[in-house]
């Protein structure tokens, strides 16, 4: 059954893009037929997820003419989870389309029909397949269907992040491809049933965990392989970044679960993949949240806080390695709970931030935060769930972001509790990075919400901006109800998280929520987010009841005058901007940001070490960037100038380059094949 | 039982937030040889800035008429959880120091938007410096509530404060000295001088809370003194929670209630007479104060790995 309404959504969002195309001259019937064939493949896999998450695994077998490529899929709970993920967020985005597409009339709707359909196709069947041919052409046409889509406007810039983005995806595409050749060499198989059982030995896991983490890190968007995020999210229409930010770089999360906890499963667990994981994760916080500070374009300080998120799902996932490497089977499943509530809810109200602001971009054209302000009055709405948007990811209690946060605290604290010297130090150090960041959160949301919504219109389009559709109104609620009822009543969804968590682990449950509240079975901490909510409502409304009840007779509240502001008349140069929150956040945070101001003044070696720490970090930033990236951009380059100079059409090389990316990859899977068989 | 309990507290902050910053008020002024103000002055202007008209700029919205009500609100919130009178907290779910320093974001993440949303710019300024501080702050406390929770084995304040009120501990070396940082870091956290950067009179005529006046200003300013309170008897529910009530029977109460008065009331002391003998710190020194504070959570962190 799970599988059959896997298959089904597939074939409608196959048939949804082919229709797209085959109507891309009548842009209107292309894009409903394209939203009607993806929100109903969107619907039949939701289902399928939720089976997947509740009922029994299901698997199904295909048999090709190759036998590396028998297509094989499974849906277990993890899986599953993804699933729901990709397709709750599909969608709502295919909803948000309706009304948002307007604005790409004339621009090729039926192209984006295609390549959207495909991209969500593709996601599904990633985290489905069983086989790593399979996975990695289903991981490819992911990447390259999404790539369409970064540089669907055409814009200079979005082409240029596009290609940026390309070359990233295929370089960890070629990490990935390499470690599981290096394990299908060791089963001879290229199935992952086979995998599970094999012990690769010590080093040979080592290595192959190695590449998957580098691999599937740079598609998660982690600190340093984060470069291409930033770029390439902000340069697609806004409900395609919200898939992205959403869905897609949680699959490089999937992939590190999947590859750590099953595939090397019968190879067991080492403790440093557990710490390189944790400490990755926390430096992927820090940074990424501070990044997002700095910028001044909503959408690249969305994308930066997608880094941040990462990093905090990568805590949950490195404390997870942790515990399965010292054999404490509770604290690894407390992580994972951590790492997978933290991904469902990063995909819900980063989606709703993403949303949200796509419905600003609609009406007034522009993502510079400078130009904004004042929407708060002419989009209500919009205004409101961002805000809940904006309090979740700040991990304001009792919102879903919290209810996430408070378990990867208490996931690093058992951890520390529960072990020696060196994971109390890295527990420490990422429970820092993680207070750290939560402050940062608060001041990077506030001026994103305070500086676009509040305050006086900066702008002619600001002033005038009206509020969007309904198509476009209903997916803004919908996510923010979740976010919403995620946190209020995170004490009945954790179980069924803790379940797929346990599920991953084959370990025994444990009682991660008692009846209204959240639980820490190992330490015995416990909140209860419900009875936050109830009481702050409560004693929210007092002070107005009261004010209500002794206020009658006296004067009414005015608010028609102009702002005191120290008796200085107001004018359009004082108002708080983007830059308000730069200036000061810099003058702490320079260059890694927090330490610099105290390091300078400072000498004794205390402060030196930190000196020398912000020294490296900072060397080591743009050094991806300037080997990895570079480096293979400008080969790239090169042989595309070559190609150019033969070819002379940009879409062509491209499209050679793909087909000859998938040519070689075939001949080397059936070389590999063949020597396996051999 | 224990509702009554936490309610009491809740209705105790309440009605002793006035007296707090009226206090404060009272002895700035004997600091500086003037009469000043009478200690209850604070009582009187809050009663009478609940007659006034409530104002609000031509471009604030809804924003800026909550954030005084769910300024107001979460402080009630948080003051139930704290462990006062009794060693342990009367509502356990509440008690959780992770949820407690975030329940504090709640507040100063609309401090800071209502002070953007009233559209002067001084306000702002006012604001962002708030958040600032917090950031700065917070792994302070982070790490120094780590070191608690690692010799006291649990995250629930009351629970902590069983395990230092018995010298149970593992490490109390490493305890005491977070103890140290973590103070350091609530004297920070309440917002006096040299800290406090947010209402600096001078440069920004009461920082965030410029343009709110009548009731929502009243509101405000008794948040504020509940916050004084709640930070300082965070600390010493944790650290020195000694004298207070192990059982809820009636003398014990009494007993628990007359010690941790005079507990207070010894912090606020020393806390006043730092505040007057000091000068405003720079913001841009402010960072050297507050990293300062991380060093020595720090250095708890090594004792307690070391196990000291």
């Amino acid at each position: 059954m799970t599988m059959e309404l896997l298959l089904f959504s597939i074939a409608l969002s196959l048939a949804g893009a082919f229709s797209s195309l085959v109507l891309r001259r009548f842009e209107t019937a292309a894009k409903f037929t394209a939203t009607l064939f993806g929100a109903s493949a969107a619907l039949l896999a939701l289902g399928a997820g939720f089976l997947g998450i509740f009922g029994l695994p299901d698997t199904l077998s295909f048999a090709t003419p190759f036998s590396f490529a028998s297509l094989s899929l499974l849906i277990n709970p993890l899986s599953g989870l993804l699933i729901v993920v990709i397709n709750l967020l599909a969608l709502v985005a295919w909803l948000y389309g309706i009304g948002y597409l307007r604005e790409y009339t004339g621009k090729g709707i039926g192209v984006l029909g295609l390549f959207m359909n495909l991209f969500i196709a593709s996601m599904n069947l990633v985290v489905a397949a069983d086989n790593v041919f399979w996975f990695l052409i289903f991981f490819e046409i992911m990447s390259l269907a999404s790539y369409f889509l970064v540089i669907f406007d055409q814009k200079k810039a979005s082409i240029k992040a596009g290609f940026l983005y390309l070359i990233m995806a295929h370089v960890g595409f070629f990490l990935i491809m390499i470690a599981f050749f290096v394990m299908s060499t060791f089963t001879g198989s290229f199935d992952f049933a086979s995998f599970r059982e094999t012990d690769f030995g010590k080093s040979a896991a080592s290595l192959v965990f190695v590449l998957c983490f580098l691999g599937f890190g740079i598609k998660a968007g982690m600190v340093p392989l984060h470069s291409w995020l930033p770029k390439a999210h902000p340069a697609a229409p806004s409900h395609v970044s919200a898939l992205m930010s959403g869905a897609m770089i949680k699959i490089g999360i999937f992939g590190i679960l999947k590859v750590g906890l099953e595939l090397l499963a019968g190879s067991g667990v080492e403790l440093w993949w557990g710490i390189i994981v944790l400490i990755m994760g926390a430096c992927s916080a820090v940074l990424g949240i501070a990044y997002a500070l700095a910028e001044s374009d909503i959408k690249r300080l969305l994308a930066y806080c997608s880094v941040e998120n990462i990093g905090i799902i990568f805590m949950g996932v490195g404390i997870t390695f942790v515990g399965v490497a010292l054999q404490m089977p509770v604290i690894a499943t407390l992580g994972l709970l951590a790492a997978l509530f933290h991904l469902v809810n990063h995909a819900l109200f980063k989606g709703l931030l993403f949303l949200g602001t796509g419905a600003v971009i609609h009406r007034t054209h522009t993502r510079d935060m400078g130009k904004l302000g004042g929407l708060v009055r002419t989009m209500p709405l919009t205004a409101f769930c961002f805000l809940i948007g904006s309090l979740a990811i700040a991990a304001v209690p009792p919102l879903n972001g919290f209810a996430s946060e408070w378990f990867t605290f208490q996931s690093l604290i058992s951890a520390a509790l529960a072990s020696s010297g060196i994971i109390k130090a890295v527990a420490a150090f990422a429970l820092v990075a993680l207070a750290i960041t939560g402050g940062l959160a608060v001041l990077c949301f506030v001026k994103a919400f305070g500086v676009s919504f509040l305050g006086t219109a900066r702008s002619e389009a600001a002033f005038k901006a009206t509020e969007v559709p309904l198509s476009m109104k209903l997916p803004l609620v919908l996510l923010a109800v979740c976010c919403v009822c995620m946190g209020v009543g995170a004490p009945w969804v954790v179980p069924v998280v803790e379940g797929i968590a346990a599920s991953v682990l084959i370990a025994p449950g444990i009682e991660a929520a008692a009846g209204m509240t959240l639980v820490n079975p190992d330490v015995g901490g416990a909140i209860s987010t419900p009875l936050v909510a109830v009481l702050i409502v409560a004693l929210v409304a007092l002070p107005f009841l009261l004010r209500a009840v002794l206020a009658r007779g006296r004067q009414a509240t005015d608010s028609t005058k102009e702002p005191w502001a120290c008796g200085y008349v107001p004018n359009t140069e004082m108002p708080m901007i983007a830059a308000s929150f730069a200036a000061p956040a810099h003058m702490f945070l320079k260059p890694v940001y927090v330490v610099q101001a105290f390091l300078a003044a400072q000498q004794s070696t205390f402060h030196r070490l930190f000196k020398s720490t912000v020294k490296s970090a900072e060397k080591i930033e743009p050094l991806p960037d300037r080997y990895l990236v570079d480096s293979v951009t400008n080969f790239t380059t090169w042989l595309g100038r070559k190609a150019q100079a033969i070819e002379g059409g940009n879409v062509r090389v491209y499209l050679t380059y793909i087909i000859l990316a998938l040519i070689v990859l075939l001949i080397i899977t059936a070389l590999v094949g063949v020597g396996g068989a051999l | 039982m224990l509702i009554l309990l936490a309610c009491l507290q809740a209705a105790l902050a309440l009605l002793a937030a006035p007296l707090v910053s009226g206090s404060a008020r009272w002895m700035r002024a004997k600091f500086q040889t003037r009469k000043g103000p009478p200690i209850l002055q604070d009582y009187y202007d809050i009663i009478k800035l609940f007659k006034r008209q409530d104002l609000h700029t031509r471009d604030s919205s809804f924003i800026h008429k909550l954030m005084p009500a769910l300024f107001f609100g979460t402080m009630m919130l948080i003051f139930m959880g704290v462990p006062v009178i009794t060693r342990f907290s009367p509502v356990t779910v509440l008690a959780d120091v992770i949820l407690l320093l975030y329940l504090l974001v709640l507040p100063r993440f609309f401090f800071a938007l209502a002070a953007i949303d009233s559209g002067s710019s001084y306000a702002g300024v006012g604001g962002i410096r708030e958040l600032l501080l917090g950031v700065l702050v917070e792994p302070a406390m982070m790490l120094a509530l780590f070191v608690t929770i690692l010799a006291t084995g649990s995250t629930n304040m009351g629970e902590m404060g069983m395990a230092i009120g018995s010298f149970a501990t593992e490490t109390p070396v490493a305890v005491a000295l977070a103890g140290v940082a973590f103070a350091c870091a609530c004297y920070i956290e309440l917002g006096k001088l040299p800290f406090d950067l947010a209402e600096a009179e001078q440069e920004l005529q009461d920082g965030p809370l410029s343009e709110y006046s009548g009731p929502s200003l009243a509101l405000v300013k008794m948040s504020m003194s509940m916050k004084q309170i709640i930070v300082l008897s965070w600390f010493v529910a944790i650290f020195v929670p000694f004298g207070s009530a192990l059982e809820l029977s009636l003398p014990a109460l009494a007993l628990g209630l007359g010690v941790y008065l005079l507990k207070m009331a010894g912090l606020f002391f020393v806390c006043t007479i730092i505040e007057n003998v000091v000068a405003r710190v720079r913001l841009s020194l402010l960072g050297h104060q507050t990293w300062a504070v991380v060093g020595i959570a720090a250095m708890a962190l090594v004792l307690s790995i070391l196990g000291v």
